[in-house]
């Protein structure tokens, strides 16, 4: 039995899922009996042991905050519904109007600030029911949880939105709390908890490690400030923090976030494209130095907000001093500008600048913090790489190095999500992989902290990674103005072959250029027949169909457009691409996970009584290869009425997609579908018809290749 | 200190409280924290291990005397427990190699755990004495 080393990841989970601050002791106690002969199971049954038991102590003195932020939480939903109205009001609209291009900043404020009221008068009470108990909460603490509520709930909610709709938009789609507020608190439907969920993360984060301390806990803090002094005497390093090595990390990774949050939020608003369709050399190039500049000083203004706020334990204790910080990591933040450009083109170039990046992020933060982050002792452990010997004949077993396995499967997730085209994917799980690589194998040269070496190296890392930085800025820029020309093109072809047609299909607000979305994808697709020849409405000739004791059959070519969307929408967004194709020919999936919905819909010239017709058949064409069932609906609508009524004629397998009739197809194969019309409709005529096609799971992420040829309408 | 003697009433099978006195041992239990069995032990390991009390020695003082394993973070919550009750205090000492570099956290008992100490076992010893020899029961039935 192997007794040099205790369990790595156990000793992982002492050091990081435990809860207290007694970590270091117990870990110590552990490795102590575990060199003195204990059994690696005995060291893994007392790690779990301690957590368990240090969480269960924890929740034990949280279970009346627990109480209260789940029963606080209740008035979610009823508050949402609240700030919903309160956003809406006039007074709002004007503030936006007046902000102009910048609205976004004030309604994303205001949404902040009325969303953290409830929290903020939650915090309050139970401050106020502490208070009657006869505890105190500590004033500077106070002031932290305030700040903090604001900060965790944004991410929070947003990350909630995300998910719920990624994951859940079918339950949310037809979900609706209850119309009054009284209701809206009761209710307990999974919409209304998943409102509740980022309110009650982040009264929980924001209050968990503000409750009052015990005598015990302080008598804990300053013994454990007096020891780490001690230590600090004797270490080279001067500035050592009073803090953890975890917390430090944690506070570093915030820090970090921040300013990588800010760098991102400016790329965004700031990072376009040149408005010429031929930039200059030196248009880009000026353009490229100022967005690199501008990412890095967003960052660095970032996470100095959050470094010198009040809530900041780096305001007072500062580990390393803030220049040198800022100086690591802008030399990582100058690559956001790129990145953002290559991402609003969708290209894959953004994961992989999105990598090179976190790479050199993750070299200048680990050189800049080494000394802080890594105890003495574990640094005295650590090889020296200079003095590895070339052919060495030791019978040394290297260390299980858990972070190479997490490496290897981001890299392979990385390209997975490449391959399906999920780009902001595939960015995030190689910038973790590349980070993750780079602060393992980041050791600085210098065996103490040498101040002066330090700022030379992070000013030396900054200026050879802003000329390579700026240069693939220029090159997102070209790409980016390269497309749009490409695409403004297509446009301009399409709008002349198009004419009047297209802008009756759109909805309303659509902007006729500019449709285009991205390289790799569009948020909506509007396809037109190939062959597109002037629009003859099919008007319907009183003599044969609408004359009384008529028997024959109105047929009407297909000659509208299919739409391609996503929910919650029900209809191509104002920035949905034109094109023209067939369904049959055309290949077209959803690139992110989110469900695709394809419709045709068939415009008539006049309205058509709905009394007249008895059955309307759809003769369609199929040559879709992916084996699963559809199904066809279809709606008639008068689009002549204010209300536009809709009937819904019901739904048809089309058969040929069955199972049991599903062959591979070459050519298309030719199918009829007949939906009856009720007589005692409510609805009288109607000059619309909309044709649904309702997929199964496996065509969920890919349009059907099935296209509708005629529809027939047979008199009554 | 109780308010009332609590007299306990012993016979051959039954061994039961007056009800007055009971609701006495109640009241007298509101105001007055008394030591759990586990943490007792602790406290007694703590004054016996002396200079020498940190998370090693004790859980071992423990082992041997309860003839079980002890998880190491149970004697840490317990001793965090106590310390919030001020009735242990702790001190870093210096970080050794043998232990990655960690320190050690030395307990030792307060005055006022001293005291409850001493209280805990004059409360035990008293109510011990009221009850018969069990054992002597047991046997004399078994006759």
């Amino acid at each position: 039995m192997n007794h040099a080393e205790p369990p790595r990841f156990a000793t992982w989970m002492l050091e990081h899922l435990t809860s207290g601050n007694r970590d270091e002791a117990l870990a110590g106690d552990l490795l102590e009996e575990f060199l003195g002969g204990r059994s690696e199971g005995w060291y893994w049954r007392q790690a779990i042991g301690a957590c368990v038991v240090s969480w269960l102590n924890s929740l034990q003195v949280r279970l009346p905050l627990l109480a209260f932020t789940l029963l606080w939480s209740l008035l979610a939903p009823a508050w949402n519904i609240l700030c919903d109205k309160l956003e809406s009001a006039p007074i709002f609209d004007k503030i936006w109007q007046m902000a102009g291009g910048v609205w976004i900043f004030p309604a994303l404020a205001v949404w902040i600030v009325l969303h953290s009221t409830l929290l903020w008068a939650g915090i309050l009470v139970y401050i106020l029911s502490y208070w009657c108990l006869g505890k105190m909460f500590q004033r500077e603490m106070l002031r932290r949880v305030f700040l903090l509520v604001p900060l965790i709930f944004s991410p929070i909610y947003g990350a909630t939105f995300v998910l719920a709709n990624l994951y859940w938009w079918d339950v949310f789609a037809g979900a609706k709390l209850a119309a009054t507020p009284m209701g809206q608190i009761a209710d307990l439907s999974m919409l209304a908890d998943v409102m509740r969920i980022p309110y009650i993360i982040a009264m929980l984060c924001a209050l968990w490690g503000a409750i009052p301390q015990s005598v015990r806990t302080l008598q804990n803090s300053s013994a454990e400030f007096s020891a780490i002094e001690s230590s600090a005497q004797s270490d080279s390093l001067a500035l050592i923090s009073r803090m953890d090595p975890f917390t430090l990390r944690r506070f570093f990774g915030f820090m970090v976030g921040a300013g990588l949050m800010n760098a991102m939020i400016v790329g965004f608003l700031l990072c376009r494209l040149p408005e010429s369709h031929a930039p200059t050399f030196a248009s880009l190039l000026i353009r490229a130095i100022l967005y690199v500049a501008a990412g890095a000083l967003s960052g660095v203004g970032g996470a100095w907000l959050y470094w010198k706020s009040p809530a900041s334990p780096f305001r007072e204790h500062a580990p390393v001093p803030f220049p040198l910080f800022a100086l690591a990591c802008a030399s990582g933040w100058v690559w956001v500008p790129s990145m953002v450009v290559f991402s609003e083109q969708i290209s894959a170039a953004t994961a992989f600048v999105a990598m090179v990046g976190a790479f050199v992020l993750a070299s200048g933060l680990r050189s800049a913090t080494y000394f802080v982050l890594v105890p003495a002792q574990q640094r005295l452990s650590t090889p020296d790489r200079g003095d590895a010997e070339l052919f060495s004949e030791s019978l040394y077993r290297s260390p299980f190095d858990a972070h190479g396995y997490v490496i290897a499967i981001g890299l392979y997730a990385a390209a997975a999500a490449l391959l399906t085209r999920s780009n902001y994917t595939a960015a995030a799980l190689l910038a973790f992989s590349a980070f993750l690589f780079s602060w393992k194998r980041t050791i600085p040269l210098t065996s103490s902290f040498e101040s002066d070496h330090e700022y030379k190296q992070a000013a030396l890392r900054l200026q050879r990674v802003v000329i390579p930085a700026v240069l693939v800025t220029i090159w997102a820029l070209l790409d980016g103005v390269a497309h749009r020309n490409r695409d403004a093109e297509t446009n301009a072809a399409l709008a002349a072959s198009n004419g009047t047609v297209a802008s009756e299909h759109v909805h309303p607000n659509a902007r006729s250029q500019s449709s285009a979305y991205g390289v790799g994808g569009y948020e909506s697709l509007i396809l037109w027949p190939l062959q597109k020849k002037q629009i003859i409405p099919p008007l319907p000739p009183e003599e044969s169909f609408l004359a009384p004791g008529t028997t024959q059959p109105l047929t009407i070519p297909f000659d509208g457009a299919y739409w391609y969307f996503q929910p919650p929408d029900k209809f191509p967004g104002s920035t949905a691409h034109q094109a023209h194709g067939t369904p049959l020919g055309s290949d077209i999936e959803s690139n992110n996970f989110i469900p695709l919905v394809m419709d045709a819909h068939q415009t008539l010239g006049e309205t058509i009584p709905i009394t007249r017709c008895r059955e309307i058949q759809v003769d369609i064409e199929n040559r879709d290869n992916t084996a699963g069932f559809i199904a066809m609906a279809v709606l008639l609508t008068d689009a002549t009425s204010p209300q536009k009524p809709t009937l819904y004629l019901g739904q048809q397998p089309i058969v040929s997609t069955e199972p049991a009739h599903f062959s591979s197809k070459s050519v298309p194969v030719l199918e009829t579908l007949r939906f009856s019309v009720a007589k005692d409709s409510r609805m009288r005529r109607f000059n619309e018809i909309t044709v649904m096609l309702l997929p199964d799971i496996e065509h969920t992420l890919v349009g059907p290749k099935i296209a509708i040829r005629q529809f027939q309408l047979f008199p009554r | 200190m109780l308010d009332k003697r609590v007299v306990i009433r012993s016979q051959p099978n039954v061994t039961w409280i007056d009800t007055q006195d009971f609701f006495a041992i109640i009241e007298v239990m509101k105001s007055r924290s008394y030591l759990g069995e586990f943490e007792l032990m602790l406290l007694l390991a703590v004054i016996h291990l002396g200079d020498e009390a940190y998370g090693v020695p004790i859980s071992r003082e423990l082992e041997a005397n309860r003839g079980r394993d002890v998880s190491v973070g149970s004697v840490y919550a317990a001793l965090e427990r106590l310390e919030g009750k001020g009735l242990v205090a702790s001190s870093l000492g210096d970080p050794t190699p043998e232990r990655g570099g960690k320190a050690k956290r030395f307990f030792r008992i307060t005055k006022e755990g001293l005291r409850q100490v001493h209280e805990t076992r004059r409360v035990l010893t008293r109510l011990w004495q009221t009850i018969p020899d069990l054992k002597l029961e047991v046997q004399r039935e078994r006759i």
